[in-house]
């Protein structure tokens, strides 16, 4: 077994963290960014914890009901806001992951308020690492296919892509299917590693980390997002300061980020190019000289 | 004389993609002139650039001879006696008519000028008196366009834009509106307009621009320019 | 029958601060189409600049408000030139990001300042109870809500009759021309922002005041509430964000006195997936955001 002492702890959760961006980069392919991204993860947990800890089932059989589980809900939440508008639909996300978490908080048999604990510890590096090398090939491989492709261009251009015959049901089910059981796979990982889930964890303040992973990296490229959490999860780590100083330097990037890289780390020219001429001069009047 | 308006090799893209190119056009006070075009040929990019909602990538644009106007910023270029009657309207359609039409004298801080110079709009367009405390969204397009007209008055400009102030209007209503522009430019109000109705656009302006695919291809006086070929062909029946 | 009354009471008092400050918050959503996430720890600011006006300057009720408001009004001031100016014409989700990133800054750094635990407000009015009739409201109650009403009808007054509310509205609905009838629309953006700080400075004041403490994170129960009342809300009229609030608070209010407090947040999100569901533009119309 692999072990890398004082680096382990700071490896497994960056690790986690690629697994769910790449399902988040999957979700959001094409287009539909999710708000719930803690949520999914949350119940992944929750579904291996009843499994392993009530029901005494062993770990594989577990991760793979928590997996399903996870693509369940995904097609589900995909189904319901298919006809939503961007914003609403950002909205609507963010209600079922508060929603999940609510009902986590009042559901006595996963311990309520307090959270389950008491999990068994089954995760280990050669998991995570593994299960992070296939969650990137698997996000690899939806981007380079013809529903990864249809996703992107639902993206850019909801009524063009309707025109060429992609359906949208079929992009969303998939893209959120596939997207959702990674998330859930990773969010039972870290149950596994962690021992203990409580609802607050499932909520939109632990879903924006992603979130910022996702934008901050940039969602033109896989790469961006996966080196972002990376470096994310990583560095604070690393920063043995206290917790607020963390948070202030993880607030401080964001901002940086955001002023200094708004399409994100790693970008496509031929993408960005194209993203400069669809942006229209609109309100230029209170923006002058940014041509 | 000095022109009121001198735009020179003006260019604008949106990214990548140019607009308008090496535009050059001018003005004398107390004319009309109309810039003819197709949709998508850049007439309103141009009277957006003159604006200053719209940043030029290079060229000038002289007012009054010593202010060039891509070096300000909108709220600016109104102060110098800029006025706009937008395409489509763009009223505030939440606002009440009279609201609009105070907006329209924003700049005013003079609240007795202001109440006169609504009372001189109600004066002409009695319609809008009746309507005043309606929201402008309620109205009819022909009605709309008097606010619109109103708006951009009422702050006593010496150079209007008007951006195809006929579309989607009744005939009936074109006709009016166009008598309407005579007799603003008759105030002494110096018009610069952009059209794709060019025989009462042509009928009405004393100088013109034949504008395609953003440059200027035709100019010269309106009378003349009527009997081009291109312009014929395209604006004035041949080719319908 | 009484208690029910009191219950509506109490309720409408918590109401009216998530009035105050979803109407900043929506202001500001409405004016610059910004999703400024740090607009509650605006709010907290105010809380703490009059905790320190107290402790340092004088509790007199009035220099201690005025100091939330300065405070407040500053961070919003800082705030809109610093961040969300330059990122001006950008992505919604963008400036909805970086003012997150603001808000996270500004907890943790009060965090360092203060401790991460709630400090105690000096007692500047006494703890008595005033009868209103068939209820009563203590004597903190009563400023919290006189505060928060006073604060919703000057925000109702200057933008329904001002010269500058109306150019508000007008930039609110369209900027470029607002712009090319000489509004400086770079200017309302700032008045907008510092206008809605200064209303949350003066409204978390009389927070403190009421539940005798400060606290670095009192943005987190306040800031995702705003959120979800200008969403049901829709973000049309002014007058359904303030309804809204005030229901929501009257709402919160029987739930925690006649089932629990944990089901108070169910009630809250069930709301907000109903309304989106039936009504994708809140109950009472939005423009296009």
């Amino acid at each position: 077994m692999l072990t890398f002492g004082f680096w382990e702890p700071v490896i497994v959760i960056a690790a986690i963290n690629v697994i769910l961006i790449c399902g988040l980069y999957i979700t959001a392919l094409s287009g539909a960014l999710s708000m719930a991204t803690a949520a999914f993860a949350g119940v992944g947990g929750y579904v291996s914890a009843v499994l392993t800890t009530n029901l005494d089932w062993p770990f594989v059989p577990a991760l793979a009901v928590a997996t399903v589980s996870g693509a369940i809900i995904g097609c589900i939440v995909a189904l319901v806001t298919l006809k939503m508008k961007d914003f609403v639909l950002k909205i609507a996300t963010l209600a079922v992951g508060e929603a999940l978490s609510i009902a986590a908080f009042n559901i006595k048999y996963v311990g309520g308020a307090n959270g389950f604990s008491g999990i068994p510890l089954y995760t280990t590096m050669t998991w995570v690492l593994g299960v992070a090398a296939l969650s990137i090939f698997v996000a690899w491989r939806v981007d380079k296919s013809r529903i990864g492709l249809g996703a992107r261009a639902i993206r850019d251009d909801m009524v063009a892509a309707a025109s060429t015959g992609i359906s949208l049901r079929t992009v969303r089910l998939v893209t959120f299917g596939i997207g959702s059981a990674l998330i859930a796979l990773g969010g039972a990982l870290l149950a596994h590693y962690v021992l203990i889930i409580s609802p607050s964890q499932l909520g939109f303040l632990y879903s924006l980390n992603y979130i910022v992973f996702l934008l901050a990296g940039g969602i033109q490229t896989l790469w961006g997002p996966v080196l972002t959490a990376i470096l994310l999860s990583g560095i604070p780590e690393l920063l043995r300061f206290a917790n607020e100083y963390r948070l202030i330097a993880y607030g401080l990037i964001i901002v940086a980020v955001v002023m200094w890289r708004p399409e994100g780390l790693i970008t496509r020219s031929r993408r960005s190019a194209k993203g400069n001429a669809a942006a229209k001069p609109d309100r230029g009047a209170a923006a002058p000289a940014k041509a | 004389m000095s022109a009121l308006l001198k735009v020179s090799g003006l260019s604008v893209a949106y990214g990548a993609v140019p607009a308008i190119l090496d535009v050059s056009l001018e003005l004398q006070p107390g004319e009309v002139r109309v810039i003819l075009g197709a949709n998508g040929a850049g007439k309103t990019t141009i009277i957006k650039t003159l604006l200053g909602l719209v940043r030029a990538r290079s060229g000038t644009i002289q007012f009054d001879g010593k202010h060039d106007l891509t070096r300000l910023k909108s709220h600016q270029i109104h102060q110098l006696g800029i006025a706009w009657v937008p395409e489509g309207r763009q009223l505030w359609g939440s606002l009440t008519v009279l609201e609009n039409l105070r907006m329209g004298a924003f700049i005013e801080h003079d609240e007795a000028k202001v109440e006169k110079g609504i009372a001189t709009m109600f004066e002409r367009f009695p319609r809008l008196k009746e309507r005043r405390h309606q929201l402008a969204a309620s109205l009819s397009g022909g009605e709309q366009q008097m606010v619109a007209i109103a708006r951009a008055l009422i702050s006593k400009p010496r150079l209007l834009l008007m951006d195809e102030p006929s579309i989607g209007l009744a005939p009936l209503v074109v006709r009016d509106i166009f008598d309407l522009v005579r007799a603003i430019n008759q105030d002494g109000i110096s018009v610069l307009m952009v059209e794709q109705n060019a025989r009462q656009a042509l009928a009405l302006a004393h100088w013109a621009y034949l504008l395609e695919i953003g440059q200027i291809v035709e100019s010269g006086p309106a009378r003349e320019i009527s009997t081009k070929e291109r312009v014929q062909e395209v604006f004035l029946g041949g080719a319908a | 029958m009484d208690i029910f009354l009191q219950q509506i009471m109490n309720g409408a008092v918590i109401g009216s601060t998530y009035a105050v400050v979803a109407v900043g918050f929506a202001l500001v959503f409405i004016v610059l189409r910004v999703v400024n996430f740090a607009h509650p720890e605006i709010f907290m600011l105010g809380m703490f600049s009059g905790l320190w006006a107290a402790l340092h300057i004088s509790d007199n009720l009035a220099v201690v408000l005025v100091a939330g408001a300065i405070g407040a009004g500053l961070g919003g001031l800082v705030l809109e030139r610093a961040v969300i100016r330059p990122l001006h014409g950008r992505n919604m989700l963008m400036t909805l990001l970086a003012t997150l990133g603001v808000s996270i800054i500004l907890q943790n750094g009060m965090a360092i300042i203060t401790g991460p635990d709630p400090v105690p407000y000096p007692t500047i009015i006494p703890n008595m109870s005033v009868p209103l009739g068939p209820v009563s409201l203590t004597a903190r109650q009563l400023v919290n809500f006189a505060a928060c009403i006073i604060l919703l009808i000057t925000a109702s007054y200057y933008v329904r009759g001002t010269k500058y509310g109306r150019a508000t509205r007008a930039v609110a609905e369209r900027p470029d021309v607002a712009a090319a009838f000489g509004v400086n629309v770079s200017l309302i953006s700032l008045i907008t922002v510092v206008f809605a700080s200064l209303m949350a400075g003066i409204a978390a004041v009389s927070v403190g005041l009421l539940y005798g403490s400060a606290w670095a994170f009192v943005g987190l129960l306040y800031g995702l509430k705003a959120f979800i009342i200008l969403l049901v809300a829709g973000n049309r009229y002014f007058e359904g964000v303030v309804f809204v609030a005030i229901a929501l608070g009257i709402i919160e209010a029987l739930i925690t006195g006649y089932v629990s407090s944990g089901m108070r947040d169910v009630v809250t999100f069930t709301l907000l997936i109903g309304v989106l569901y039936f009504r994708p533009n809140g109950v009472f119309g939005s423009y296009n955001a």
